[in-house]
């Protein structure tokens, strides 16, 4: 981590500081001076050191290293000075005893030197277990949040807790605005959005800083595995405070746990709308399956048996035969009607998926050519499909339907033995394809609106339809990335033509095409 | 029909669809049984020895796709499915099921009866018959030859076996999984615009307009169909 932060030394001793470390090591020396001193006449000056030694280890247990080495040197001082003769002096009579000084004072030394890394040590290893396990409870209570309000609380009261700060999270909507969500104890006025908005859009940490004389700041990205989730800021309580290496890095910590959390989330999300988008797309199905089937049912019933009345043959007058074949003439084009509906509803309701396969143009025209025969027998039918058109992908079936829309169309306006033409050629956006027919053309400034739902070319006549049908064709082209135009001929008619974009063509497996042809019969 | 009377099984829940459809069968010589469900109409097709069966894909009791699986399990008998559905999968699935063809609701009577007459001509003819002729092409499958207007015609190995694979199902409706599968293999089921561009190249080849085909027809988002 590369974060200005003051290092944690020698980790805090008995409560409030140093200084009363050193004055409870004094005291402690003089308390054992006192015991001492009436046992002077009974023990050894050998023993009355042992006494000192214990002394040093006890202030190095409890009051850590520097008041351990003012013990060692106040011990040997006090025994020169109460104990060695003559007494209450420091001079020494005996030359031997500079030794004794000498061993005791490094003994002592090494000894609290010792025991006080000793003490440290258990104290931070306790102190690192008492965090560790906090941020593995905070963990577990994360991997049972199931809103992002939750998994905020939980880790801002335990930065609250462990830490004394304050922390806010900021998540992204779908949109990418970012919004606040404080901790159980409230955001902090030192917490800046803006910046929380730097840290989210570069994925860096930022601080810990200090505005003026606020408390130190700081924001962490949520890092997750697909993308930054969030921003989480975090301010000290107290504008005192410093942050030491093992908070930021427990910061981190929880930035990681937020992050991994909310990404959970994300896709909890993801799998419950799709699961939603699913329901729904086959709800809308199995109604228009269902709404398709009782109407066509009916139809299908009065197409057959008014054919079939038909089909009797001689044994109908004349003037009941016309009738019957009334009957199945209005219901088929009850029929294209109800289908012209149901297509609508189904493209508006976005449950058409377009079944795109790579197929040349030639194929759909004369499909719709053969699917319309019966609608064409009072016209001529010209076809003019450029010779090296590239193989185009589309839904077969939606385009067709374009097709037969449009020749439906040419045929209701256009006078019977009159030509109806159907183009194909490149053009600048993929491949041009269009429907002319000889008919009166189109009303001026009719152009664009005949694109729109229940408008027809020609509002007063008799020719019927209920103008759904060029609705659907814009929506199904439109679909497929193209565009449609309806336009005037120079010499009359109209003339209608879409495109559909020129893609990249799957090749043919040159070895597979040589092989089966080799091997083939 | 000279011959005993072909038997036609009607397997349809609406019993104004039944009607028509028994009395133009009738009106060709047929004998028609009918069912309303899936269920009775298995037991007919088992006890009647029908020349074809009309099916309605949408039963009450069942899916017609099932019954189609079932029925394929013990006879061959031709089955013409009629969809109210305008979803193509549903035709793919009864097709590739083993349907013969299908009509979609609603039909003209003279549409079908100029299907199940294929069918049954197609069943009396029996196998194997080395000679096709349609428009002004003949085929001779004995001689691999294939001519157009007395002039012969060379068709690549994969545009004759496609042709061939169409001739020796006419009337019949393959989708392009089948032909896919039969012409270029199980691992190309998918790349349909390998048929489509063969297709392409045999209509150049036999049709006298390649953009309004006559006999090589296309079953859009199903398949193919050769029309005598």
């Amino acid at each position: 981590m590369e974060r200005p932060v003051t290092s944690a030394r020698s980790a805090p001793l008995l409560p409030h500081g140093r200084w009363r470390g050193f004055a409870w090591s004094t005291a402690a020396c003089l308390g054992t001076t006192l015991l001492a001193s009436p046992l002077h006449e009974l023990l050894d000056p050998a023993n009355i050191v042992m006494l000192f030694l214990l002394t040093v280890v006890w202030v190095a247990v409890r009051l850590g290293r520097d008041p351990a080495v003012l013990a060692a040197f106040l011990s040997v001082a006090s025994f020169d000075f109460f104990f060695v003769p003559p007494r209450f002096s420091l001079t020494v009579s005996d030359a031997q005893y500079l030794l004794t000084f000498a061993v005791m004072l490094t003994v002592a030394l090494v000894i609290g030197q010792l025991t006080a890394r000793l003490g440290l040590e258990a104290r931070t290893a306790a102190r690192r277990e008492q965090q560790t396990r906090a941020l593995y409870e905070m963990a577990r209570d994360l991997s049972g949040a199931f809103a992002a309000e939750q998994v905020v609380a939980i880790a801002g009261s335990f930065v609250e807790e462990n830490l004394s700060a304050r922390m806010a999270a900021y998540l992204p909507d779908d949109a990418g605005v970012l919004n606040i969500l404080a901790g159980p104890a409230g955001g902090s006025p030192a917490i800046d959005a803006s910046l929380a908005r730097v840290a989210f859009e570069q994925g860096d940490p930022i601080g810990p800083s200090r505005a003026a004389s606020g408390p130190l700041v700081l924001y962490l990205p949520l890092r997750a595995a697909m993308r930054v989730r969030g921003v989480l800021a975090v301010a000290l309580a107290d504008p005192a405070d410093e942050l030491s290496a093992e908070q930021a890095g427990i910061l981190d910590a929880v930035a990681s746990l937020v992050a991994i959390a909310s990404e959970r989330l994300h896709f909890v999300a993801v799998a419950q709308d799709a699961l939603l988008r699913v329901e729904s797309e086959r709800l809308r199905n199995t109604l228009l399956s269902a709404v398709s089937h009782d109407l066509r049912t009916p139809l299908t019933a009065l197409v057959g048996l008014s054919d079939a009345l038909i089909l009797t043959g001689d044994a109908l007058p004349a003037s009941k035969r016309e009738t019957a074949e009334a009957i199945r003439d209005e219901a088929l084009r009850m029929n294209s009607v109800v289908s012209n509906l149901l297509d609508m509803a189904r493209l508006q309701a976005g449950v058409v998926r377009l079944r795109k396969e790579w197929q040349p143009v030639e194929e759909v025209v004369g499909s719709s050519l053969k699917h319309m025969e019966s609608r064409l027998q009072k016209h001529r039918v010209r076809t003019a499909l450029q010779s090296d058109l590239p193989l185009l992908e589309f839904d077969a079936v939606l385009v067709e339907r374009v097709l037969c829309n449009l020749v439906d169309n040419a045929v209701k306006y256009a006078p019977p033995d009159s030509e109806v033409a159907i183009e194909a050629r490149r053009c600048e956006a993929g491949v041009e394809i269009s429907v002319s027919d000889d008919g009166p053309g189109l009303a001026p400034g009719s152009e664009s609106s005949i694109f729109e739902k229940f408008v027809r070319g020609q509002p007063e006549s008799a020719t019927s339809g209920v103008g759904l049908g060029l609705a659907i064709c814009r929506a199904i082209v439109e679909a497929h990335g193209g565009s449609i135009r309806a336009e005037n001929r120079p010499g009359g008619g109209a003339r209608i033509a879409f495109t559909l974009p020129v893609g990249e063509a799957p090749a043919l497996d040159a070895a597979l095409i040589a092989r089966l042809e080799g091997e083939l019969p | 029909m000279s011959e005993p009377a072909p038997v036609v099984i009607v397997v349809e829940d609406e019993r104004q669809i039944r009607r028509f459809v028994r009395s133009a069968l009738e009106e060709i010589g047929c004998r028609v049984f009918e069912a309303e469900t899936a269920a009775q109409g298995l037991t007919e097709a088992g006890t009647r020895k029908p020349a074809l069966v009309v099916l309605d894909l949408g039963l009450p009791d069942r899916d017609g796709v099932d019954f189609i699986r079932d029925l394929r399990n013990w006879s061959g008998v031709p089955v013409i499915v009629l969809s109210a559905r305008a979803e193509e999968s549903d035709k793919i699935a009864a097709l590739d099921a083993g349907a013969d063809d299908y009509l979609s609701k609603p039909f003209g009577v003279g549409e079908l009866l100029a299907r199940v007459r294929a069918l049954l001509r197609r069943q009396a003819a029996g196998e194997g018959s080395p000679e096709f002729a349609f428009g002004d092409v003949r085929v001779d499958l004995a001689r691999r030859a294939v001519e157009r207007s007395g002039q012969p015609v060379h068709l690549t190995p994969i545009e004759y076996r496609l042709l061939t694979l169409l001739l020796a199902n006419a009337g019949k409706v393959l989708t392009h999984r089948q032909l896919l599968k039969a012409v270029w293999g199980p691992a190309y089921v998918d790349s349909s615009h390998y048929l489509r561009i063969y297709v392409g190249h045999l209509r150049q080849k036999l049709e006298a307009d390649p953009a309004q085909p006559r006999h090589l027809l296309t079953e859009t988002g199903v398949g193919y169909r050769f029309q005598p």
